[in-house]
C-alpha cells in the first residue's frame, strides 16, 4: 500500500512538472502573441490619425494654392488608404504567421 | 445689422444645427455598429478560445475590422467639424450637405458593424473546428467592411459639393 501510494505520488509530481513547463511555454507564447497583436492594433488605430494630420499639415504647407476642402479630402483618403494597408499587414501576419508557428509546434 | 444677415433665407440661425447633427450622427451610428460588431464577435472569440487558445491572433480580425468602421465615422466627423462655422458664413445648403454626409457614413457603418458582428461570431466558432474556413471568413468580413467604405465614399463625395 505504501509503495503504491509512493508510485502514485511520483507519477503525480512528474505530471505536475510537465504541466508547469507546458504552462510556462504557453505563457511565453501568449506573451509573444500579445506583443504582435498589440503592435498591429496600435498601428491600425494610430497610423490613420497620424497620417491624416501629418498629411493635412504637410500638404497645406507644401501647396498653398490648394483649397482647404481639397486638402481635407486628400488627407482623409490618405488616412483611409494607410488604414487598409495596416489591416492588410495584420491579416497577412495572422494568416501566414499563425500557420508558421503551428507547423513549428508540430 | 448682423441679425438681418443671420435672418436671410440662405443663412438662417439654425443652419449650423444640421452640420452639427451630421458630425454627431456620423460618429454615433458608426460607433454603435462597431460596438455591436466587437461585442458579438467577442463572445464568439471567448467561446472559441476555451478549446483553441492558439487561434486567438487569427480570431481577433473581426474585432479589428469592427474598429475600422468607427474610424470611418471619425474621419467624416472630423472633416465636418472642421467646416462648421457661425451662421453668418455657414449656409443652410452646407448644413444639409453635411447632415447627408454624416447620415450616409453613420448608417452604412451601423449596417456593416451588424454584419461583421454576426459573421465574426459564426466564423470564429467555425474556424476553431475547420481551419480552412478562415479564408472564407476573411472574404465575407471584407465584403461586410466595404459596405462601410461605400458609405464613406458617398460621404466624402457629398462633402466636396
Amino acid at each position: 500500500m505504501n509503495t503504491k501510494s509512493k508510485k502514485g505520488n511520483g507519477g503525480g509530481g512528474d505530471a505536475g512538472h510537465n504541466k508547469l513547463s507546458k504552462q510556462q511555454s504557453d505563457d511565453s507564447k501568449d506573451y509573444s502573441a500579445l506583443k504582435v497583436v498589440l503592435f498591429y492594433c496600435s498601428l491600425i488605430v494610430f497610423l490613420p490619425v497620424v497620417t491624416f494630420f501629418a498629411l493635412k499639415g504637410y500638404v497645406l504647407e507644401r501647396f498653398f494654392t490648394m483649397s482647404e476642402i481639397k486638402v481635407n479630402i486628400g488627407s482623409a483618403v490618405g488616412a483611409v488608404i494607410a488604414l487598409h494597408i495596416a489591416l492588410g499587414l495584420y491579416v497577412y501576419r495572422a494568416y501566414f504567421g499563425g500557420s508558421k508557428t503551428q507547423s513549428k509546434q508540430d | 445689422m448682423s441679425s438681418t444677415e443671420q435672418l436671410s433665407p440662405e443663412n438662417p440661425i439654425y443652419g449650423p444645427f444640421f452640420g452639427v447633427m451630421g458630425a454627431a450622427s456620423a460618429i454615433i451610428f458608426s460607433a454603435l455598429g462597431a460596438a455591436y460588431g466587437t461585442a458579438k464577435s467577442g463572445t464568439g472569440i471567448a467561446a472559441m478560445s476555451v478549446m483553441r487558445p492558439e487561434l486567438i491572433m487569427k480570431s481577433i480580425i473581426p474585432v479589428v475590422m469592427a474598429g475600422i468602421i468607427a474610424i470611418y465615422g471619425l474621419v467624416v466627423a472630423v472633416l465636418i467639424a472642421g467646416q462648421l462655422d457661425t451662421p453668418v458664413t455657414y449656409t443652410l445648403y452646407k448644413g444639409f450637405i453635411h447632415l447627408g454626409a454624416g447620415l450616409s457614413v453613420g448608417f452604412s457603418g451601423l449596417a456593416a458593424g451588424f454584419a461583421i458582428g454576426i459573421v465574426g461570431d459564426a466564423g470564429v466558432r467555425g474556424t476553431a473546428q475547420q481551419p480552412r474556413l478562415f479564408v472564407g471568413m476573411i472574404l465575407i468580413l471584407i465584403f461586410a467592411e466595404v459596405l462601410g467604405l461605400y458609405g464613406l465614399i458617398v460621404a466624402i463625395y457629398l462633402y466636396t459639393k
